[in-house]
């Protein structure tokens, strides 16, 4: 268990749940599987914004 | 071990207040707290003076004080002529998550303050450091942060938790605007509170995400986390908190005044998470280690002394637990920051140290517990785990950016680069001082003055006076009878007007009671009343001393105005209660008591007034379970074993009786009776009565006795009845080797007068209308000074009534 750890998804009502890549408090309150989940929200967002990435 | 079935979840929620989590509670804001409290016990738990985090989370995560686990103040001595932030390093005694290494038990323990460097237990340790984005003074970007040494144990779990770590610089406008709705007004460069709200949200956030992982990848029995945002946030933005405080900026009231409640809400929501992580076999225990005044009580001003900020917390933390075998929707009275290692222990059925200072809270479980005891767990010989080794170049680095939080925070002043190696070893000196005072400080509050006192005379500097060691200084004397002493530092503090006239005019008067002058000492506590009429403690002592005097009207109005002004000043029901006793108001006089032990449970003589009401009320069998329960917080007060001895033989419990009889006998040396008041007919047909009953009484106010040695100190000297009539100009002189108890008889002035006047008609003597006069003076000296005796017993005498007559038959045979 000590290596690095796949985000899991987050849903919300049985329902699979987006998370912003601005963040929200209820994704921080989840602990491990929202800051993992935010961070690639953010990171998606990062790749998409960034000119030369082909999107 | 691990796969035991019951596990613990603690929590520490730094600074958390009961008086705001009732009210978001009431309002839906934090439904994970009150599902817990609904399905568990809550209670008050009692902080520590000096009420300081590092030095309180110590304590509750060993069970001992202050002056016994070593951790003191917010930075400590580095072994090399300098300072560091607190650390494990200086920490003298187990904490639990050694005791439960050493019996097997799996931990996780993360960002206990203090705890770095970290442990090698058994389990996952995480230090109050690892979610610091600092190194030295400068902030590390998110691209380049290292993660320091000595923060995590086992090392393995570096790489996997270093990812869980959110930087201040990532949070957002959206996760900032819970707190501050209208943060998009504010410049975030500008204004620098949102900044340190960002950081604020990033730390707890990195704690929490710290915590989940290691509960969820982690086999554990234990899982212990600290908090200590609900602290900064409040430090920073109670004074936003609604209601508006008088000396505030409207726009900036507006701006910041969900700050706090924000705070709550998301530790909820992050409470929420780990509750939903957990089974029903698992026991939850939130704790916090004070509260934080957060209404009328918030100070205007914070003192420009360090730790100055300490001012805003309040005396109470919260407790709560939810588990199995424990009492759902109850409170508990009494607990203690030092009592949460002890509750710990019982949990596991480990065993508790009987060299702890805290207890195991028994009365949360829903069965009677069996608790455990071993001498100590310093006598245990198993391995629970030793700091890790870090690198001094790391060592070094953490440890400033740890300082230099420190010094945002307001707790330590700051040390800028620039200064002088002069300034740098007075800055030293200053920090060093400082623990020291708080090493005295947690003396006082463990009761050994006569510790603090060395420790204050040691760091007290005539020549740059700090009013904070007089005070204490003139307090500790005062306890310990050191009158010239506290006479000697007071007539400095006088000459040099460090205190105000108030001030200096109660301590005076505490002097002065302790010399048996309640003259002098009510005159003093008048004027000071008289400048600062609002003054808490002026107004209880002044309290006190009606109370002594029974001018009960007078003691209630100042007992009432406390109240008013602090409705949980547990010292203002209890006066206000001894005020409706005296005056045989007993139903007014139970429901001040019993508010007052509600306030505060650890309140022995509180509890023995319940105990003395109850009994007056004939409510014998409940009378004895507060003498009971007075007992064991005060096992040395004589008056309360005889109470139990009398109420025994009531109830026909000849066995008890009998118990008590011998704990009493094994304490006494020479046991004496004293029925004393003003001499008129109430005196004695009390003295008569008792005469009837075939009881043999030395002395009484038509034929004063005659004293074996008038002059000499020991007035009982060769005396061999058990029980005598004494004047009460004469009571003051008895030697504390007799176990005296006074019958106190309480009469009117003209009463006397008229008694005095048939007396001397019939010795065919002039009557002297001054004598009056002196007896009330003498029966007011008289009052003041059994009033400022606690472990006296008295038994007031106002009308001699059947139940009256019973109670006090009971009262003189023992």
């Amino acid at each position: 268990m000590n290596k690095k750890q796949e985000p899991k998804e987050i849903k919300m009502n049985g329902k699979p749940f987006e998370v912003p890549p601005g963040g929200s408090l209820g994704v921080l309150a989840l602990g491990n599987i929202g800051v993992r989940a935010w961070k690639k929200a953010k990171e998606k967002f990062e790749k998409k914004e960034v000119p030369g990435n082909g999107k | 071990m691990g796969n035991k079935k019951s596990k613990v979840l603690l929590i520490g929620w730094d600074a958390a207040d009961w008086k705001i989590i009732d009210k978001l509670m009431a309002n839906g804001l934090m439904p994970a707290m009150k599902s817990l409290v609904d399905n568990g016990v809550r209670g008050k738990l009692a902080t520590l003076d000096p009420p300081l985090s590092p030095m309180l989370w110590t304590s509750m995560a060993t069970g001992v004080r202050p002056y016994r686990h070593g951790v003191i103040g917010f930075v400590e001595h580095d072994g090399k002529g300098g300072v560091r932030s607190v650390s494990s390093h200086y920490r003298k005694v187990k904490a639990f998550w050694n005791m439960m290494t050493m019996e097997g038990y799996k931990s996780n323990v993360i960002a206990w303050w203090p705890s770095n460097p970290v442990e090698s237990i058994n389990g996952c340790m995480v230090s109050n450091l690892f979610q610091q984005e600092k190194k030295g003074r400068e902030t590390m970007d998110l691209d380049n942060w290292e993660i320091p040494e000595g923060t995590i144990y086992p090392e393995s779990l570096k790489e996997q938790l270093m990812e869980l770590r959110v930087h201040p610089h990532e949070i957002t406008g959206n996760l900032v605007m819970p707190f501050v709705p209208q943060a998009v007004a504010l410049d975030k460069k500008k204004d620098k509170r949102l900044t340190v709200i960002s950081k604020f949200i990033a730390h707890a956030t990195t704690v929490h995400a710290a915590c989940t992982e290691l509960m969820e990848t982690q086999e554990w029995d234990l899982t212990a986390v600290y908090h200590d945002a609900i602290d900064h946030f409040s430090h920073g933005f109670m004074k936003f908190h609604p209601p508006m405080m008088p000396n505030r900026d409207k726009e900036e009231y507006e701006l910041f005044k969900d700050v706090v409640i924000g705070a709550y809400v998301f530790h909820d929501m992050m409470l929420d998470r780990l509750l939903k992580m957990i089974d029903d076999d698992t026991t939850v225990i939130i704790v916090s280690d004070h509260g934080f005044h957060s209404d009328h009580l918030r100070p205007l001003h914070i003192p420009k002394v360090p730790s100055g900020p300490a001012i805003e917390h309040a005396p109470y933390g919260i407790f709560v637990a939810k588990g199995p075998g424990i009492k759902k929707g109850e409170r508990i009275h009494g607990a203690s920051v030092l009592d949460v290692t002890p509750t710990l222990l019982t949990l596991f059925d480990l065993p508790v140290g009987r060299d702890m200072d805290g207890k195991p809270l028994v009365n949360i479980f829903d069965h009677p517990k069996s608790v455990r005891y071993i001498d100590s767990w310093e006598n245990v010989d198993k391995p629970g785990g030793e700091l890790v080794s870090v690198s001094e170049e790391s060592l070094e680095a953490t440890n400033e950016a740890a300082l230099q939080q420190l010094v945002d925070l307001g707790y330590i002043d700051e040390m800028k680069l620039e200064d002088s190696n002069e300034d740098h070893q007075e800055y030293l000196k200053g920090i060093i001082k400082e623990n020291q005072f708080y090493l005295a400080k947690s003396y006082i509050s463990g009761g050994k003055h006569e510790e603090a006192i060395e420790i204050l005379l040691e760091i007290e500097d005539k020549s740059n006076p700090d009013f904070r060691f007089l005070i204490d200084i003139i307090n500790s004397a005062i306890k310990t009878k050191r009158y010239p002493l506290a006479k000697e530092y007071l007539s400095y503090v006088r000459k040099n007007e460090l205190m105000s006239e108030a001030y200096m005019d109660t301590l005076d008067a505490k002097i002065a009671l302790g010399l048996n002058d309640g003259e002098t000492a009510l005159q003093m506590l008048k004027s000071a009343i008289k400048s600062k009429p609002d003054a808490i403690e002026i107004l209880i002592e002044l309290g006190r001393l009606f109370n002594s005097l029974r001018e009960l009207t007078k003691a209630r109005d100042c007992f009432l105005k406390v109240i008013d002004k602090d409705p949980d000043n547990a010292h203002a029901y209890h006066g206000a209660g001894v005020s409706f006793l005296r005056e045989e108001n007993y139903e007014d006089a139970l429901d001040y008591f019993f508010q007052a032990v509600e306030k505060m449970h650890h309140y022995p003589m509180a509890h023995f007034h319940i105990g003395e009401t109850l009994a007056l009320m004939k409510e014998y069998q409940a009378a004895l379970a507060s003498f009971e329960l007075a007992l064991t917080m005060k096992p040395d007060l004589p008056k309360t074993y005889r109470w139990l001895i009398d109420l025994n033989e009531i109830l026909e419990n000849q066995k008890a009786a009998e118990f008590y009889k011998t704990k009493l006998n094994s304490k006494i040396v020479d046991e004496k009776v004293i029925i004393t008041g003003l001499p008129g007919e109430k005196l004695m047909s009390v003295i008569n009565f008792l005469r009837e009953k075939g009881f043999v009484i030395k002395g009484d106010p038509i034929n004063e006795a005659q004293w074996a040695n008038p002059l000499n100190n020991d007035i009982l000297e060769g005396v061999e009845e058990h029980i005598c009539y004494l004047p009460e100009n004469m009571i003051q002189n008895l030697l504390a080797k007799y176990d005296c108890r006074f019958v106190v008889v309480n009469d009117e002035a003209e009463n006397v007068s008229e008694f005095i006047h048939s007396q001397a008609r019939m010795k065919k003597l002039s009557f002297n209308a001054d004598l009056i006069d002196g007896l009330i003076k003498m029966d007011k000296t008289a009052r003041i000074w059994l009033g400022q005796q606690p472990n006296l017993d008295l038994f007031y005498v106002n009308n001699l009534d059947e139940s009256k007559s019973e109670l006090l038959i009971s009262f003189v045979k023992n």
